[in-house]
């Protein structure tokens, strides 16, 4: 085993665990995340794996395959994140706006147009 | 006669405006936090409407406009020609002196705004606008930072509602020029523009 395949296992079963203790028990996601970890973990130790499924989509090498992946799914993420941030936004307006209506100082005023 | 009152939105600023608005015959309403010149419009209109008013005139803080010219643009309103009336500092030549770069933004702008679905104007963003109390009830401004002013095109559009330009003065000051829009801040507008379109 290489340095590098060291590295990365120690990551992914760090990140896993730290999900694993944060999840409360629902199959489901307890299922994905073990799916997810054991692919992680399974093409760190067998690269050959990556490659071959590169060579067969065309792509050169499995690494470049896991790169032009991570760019896609880095771009889905971040869209997510930016519709849950103008969500937020919106219910902070909402609030803030509530209250200044709410405090509207009223002075008593009549005049006349120009 | 009509009745007016001055609203001001005090969006956040760190030292409350109504400080400065002691016995000035003006309402107040302050965001306890900064949200962004939409969001204190859409605050402004919904106290408007709240309070019954017939005729809403959005008028930019910063010394930019001229009081003078409420008269001009409410006027299609109070005729009944239109719902809602916009201000343009094209339309005559000579009356206010764009700067070079602002003028290329603007120009840009409206064909972006165009492109996104609302009217062609002459002029992409101007802060002095009347808007009828129908419009007021239709119109409902998402956009917190400065794409409003292209989110209200495009309420006009989805609404149907009939609209005008009128030639208002537009007066650039050493602190409007500070306080006013650059070419970076066309490029923000535009994405908070694209991702408007996404999520809706």
């Amino acid at each position: 085993m290489s340095g590098i395949q060291l590295l990365l296992l120690t990551g992914v079963a760090f990140i896993g665990l730290f999900f694993f203790t944060r999840l409360k028990k629902r199959t489901l996601d307890i299922l994905l995340l073990a799916l997810m970890v054991g692919c992680a973990g399974m093409f760190v130790i067998w690269p050959d794996i990556t490659n071959k499924i590169a060579t067969r989509l065309g792509v050169g090498r499995g690494a470049d395959l896991v790169f032009y992946v991570s760019i896609l799914l880095f771009w889905f993420v971040i869209l997510k994140l930016y519709a849950r941030i103008r969500r937020l936004e919106q219910l902070l307006t909402q609030i803030v706006r509530e209250d200044a209506l709410n405090k509207a100082a009223t002075p008593v005023t009549k005049q006349e147009a120009p | 006669m009509y009745e007016y009152r001055i609203v001001i939105v005090d969006d956040g600023s760190i030292i409350p405006v109504n400080t400065f608005l002691v016995g000035l015959p003006v309402y107040c309403l302050r965001h306890r936090v900064n949200l962004g010149q939409g969001a204190a419009l859409e605050t402004g209109f919904q106290y408007a409407f709240k309070c019954g008013a017939d005729i809403v005139v959005t008028f930019d803080g910063d010394g930019q406009h001229v009081a003078e010219d409420v008269r001009t643009i409410v006027k299609p309103l109070m005729d009944g020609e239109v719902e809602v009336v916009l201000g343009s500092r094209f339309l005559e030549d000579g009356v206010s002196e764009v700067p070079v770069v602002r003028k290329m933004v603007l120009r840009i702008g409206r064909l972006v705004n165009f492109a996104l679905g609302g009217g062609l104007l002459s002029d992409a963003h101007n802060g002095l606008r009347a808007v009828s109390r129908e419009a007021l009830e239709k119109i409902s401004i998402t956009e917190n930072r400065m794409a409003h002013a292209s989110e209200i095109l495009f309420e006009i559009k989805r609404h149907r509602l009939s609209y005008r330009e009128v030639p208002v003065t537009v007066n650039y000051t050493d602190y409007s020029r500070q306080k006013g829009q650059s070419g970076v801040d066309g490029i923000k507008i535009l994405f908070d523009l694209v991702l408007h379109k996404l999520f809706r």
